[in-house]
């Protein structure tokens, strides 16, 4: 199921083959952000409880079962029905950019949403989540044991960014030709100049001086070019 | 192709399938409900989303950079997203869940669910026997102030009325059982996956308490207000742990005996059943709570009505789980 390409091999990709044949990507997501959105959601429920038990309070003694009601309702009810009717997402898992999905990348449903997270008992055994650790850091794909029985998977979700200005720079023919991997090389570099700093463009851009021909500024603005002219403009 | 002519040339046809993504992807019936859209048309949009996969393959074999394929991979995901999601819950489909698909799956449970009951009967009746047998043993498994507590909920001369309990009102402590009763039938389940053993420990953990106290009670003259208390929410309880016991020992089963299939391929589907199952457990529970809380705990009612309502309660959940659903044909239902 992975694919051939080499940058693939060291990284925690799930890849899935969708019924058109395209090998749809999923990023796993790791123990430490989904503990984080763990702890997210634990301190927003922990919040709601405090919250609407100093509302309560005002019923009295019927109040007390509501309060009841309230937490059974965040502790076993607040998971499910956020990650099947809000895109697989808690809150927590929203504020890190994760989402559950299910193992073939298809949105989660109701009833593996309720297994992932009844089994949550299991996972949090013998203490503070021990057993998913375990299961996630063994496992490719960082899955804990309800992930595993519930077929679902964890994933990264960032919000994509607007794709950034293409650079000004002039067109520039390569001094020599370049391998393929030497060309995406050069077109990641000129799609994230913007976001290095000047020196840090001039170190890398002196790497490729064989294909530029020129250090420093010079050198820089020719990868740009010679970025420009393997994309297509001319 | 260069990547810039690749781009200008599909660029018009991505920005329409983001559009109908933005605008008709989200609710199916926010979509019915909106007329005049002008944009891509439903009916096209599966064939655009194919010409999207294809897109995306040349790119990507093509070594096109993270900002064509990445594009490219997040517009597909969010076609396939919308295409391939689950069926949106329906009320009518839940009400035919409980009455004739859950029954169905208990009874396709036969093995695991005599299993599950004979764990807790059996400790029952066991522990029953024992400590009326040698009445001191009820001080292995419970202390004094414990036993006290007890004691005074079911205490024939006491001065509240209220059985079962020693404070509280009725909606308070209908909560309580919701929490509490529920929370321990959810983690009946998830024992299961320990190879089935956290669900006997609790299958067998609670059988013993509950026989230790009824013999305990009994023993000592408080048996009447006890059984009054007990009668009425027992059929819906009692069963709903075993069914709980029941998911627990058939996830636990897929560990432990797989059969033909591998491991995992087992507790996924044994999981699926547990699911069901337990959201069936729910139900049962919620109304056990009910039960328990504004009809069990009432005092002045003579024991004959409340065996009586015992009685039928019993009935319509044998009756319910033992032939609801039945010679009825599945109508559109997963097998």
């Amino acid at each position: 199921m992975r694919g051939d390409d080499r940058s693939l091999m060291l990284d925690t990709f799930r890849e899935v083959h969708t019924p058109e044949g395209v090998a749809l990507r999923l990023p796993a997501a790791g123990p430490v952000p989904r503990a984080l959105a763990w702890l997210i959601d634990l301190g927003i429920r922990i919040g709601v409880l405090s919250v609407s038990a100093a509302l309560i309070g005002v019923l009295g003694r019927a109040g007390v079962g509501l309060y009841f009601v309230m937490a059974f309702l965040l502790l076993w009810g607040y998971p499910v029905v956020f990650e099947a009717m809000y895109d697989g997402q808690t809150p927590g898992k929203r504020a890190m950019e994760l989402r559950v999905v299910s193992a073939d990348g298809a949105p989660v449903g109701w009833l593996a949403s309720i297994v992932r997270n009844l089994l949550r008992t299991v996972d949090a055994l013998p203490v503070g989540y021990g057993f998913g650790l375990v299961a996630s850091l063994s496992d490719p794909y960082g899955r804990r044991l309800g992930d595993m029985v519930a077929g679902t998977l964890v994933v990264h979700a960032p919000r994509l960014h607007a794709p950034p200005p293409p650079p000004v720079a002039g067109v520039h023919a390569p001094v020599q030709p370049l391998r393929p991997e030497e060309q995406v090389a050069v077109i990641a570099f000129a799609e994230r100049a913007a976001q290095l700093t000047p020196e840090r463009q001039e170190e890398l851009a002196d790497i490729a001086e064989p294909a530029t021909g020129a250090r420093g500024g010079i050198g820089v603005a020719r990868l740009l070019g010679i970025s420009n002219w393997l994309l297509g403009r001319r | 192709m260069r990547q810039a002519h690749f781009v200008a040339r599909h660029e018009r046809e991505w920005m329409e399938f983001e559009r109908w993504l933005d605008a008709r992807a989200g609710s199916p019936r926010a979509a019915r409900a909106a007329r005049g859209w002008q944009g891509l048309r439903d009916e096209d949009m599966p064939a655009r989303y194919r010409r999207l996969c294809q897109q995306l393959a040349l790119a990507r074999r093509r070594s096109y950079s993270p900002v064509v394929t990445a594009r490219l991979q997040d517009l597909m995901q969010r076609g396939h997203n919308a295409l391939y999601r689950p069926a949106p819950p329906r009320w009518r489909r839940a009400l035919e869940f409980l009455l004739a698909d859950f029954p169905r799956l208990v009874r396709a449970q036969r093995g695991c669910l005599w299993a599950s009951a004979a764990l807790f009967v059996v400790s029952t009746v066991a522990m029953y026997l024992a400590v009326r047998w040698r009445p001191e043993l009820v001080h292995s498994l419970f202390d004094t102030r414990q036993l006290a507590q007890f004691e005074s909920m079911y205490d024939p001369a006491a001065a509240h009325s209220r059985l079962g309990r020693d404070s509280g009102s009725d909606l308070a402590m209908f909560g309580y059982y919701i929490a509490n009763n529920i929370g321990i039938g959810f983690r009946t389940f998830a024992g299961g996956l320990l190879a089935g053993v956290g669900s006997l420990l609790v299958l067998v953990f609670n059988g013993v308490v509950f026989g230790t106290i009824a013999a305990h009670l009994q023993g000592i003259g408080h048996g009447g207000p006890f059984w009054r208390f007990v009668v009425g929410h027992a059929a819906p309880e009692l069963s709903a742990i075993v069914v709980a016991g029941t998911a627990g020992l058939r996830l636990g089963l897929g560990l432990v005996a797989p059969g033909r299939r591998s491991r995992i391929d087992a507790l996924v589907e044994g999981g699926r059943i547990g699911g069901k199952l337990c959201i069936g457990v729910f139900a049962m529970l919620l109304f056990a709570a009910f039960v328990e809380a504004f009809w069990s705990s009432i005092g002045s009612i003579p024991g004959p009505v409340k065996f009586a309502v015992g009685g039928v309660l019993w009935a319509l959940v044998l009756g319910w789980l033992g032939f609801a659903g039945r010679g009825r044909t599945v109508r559109g239902a997963p097998p």
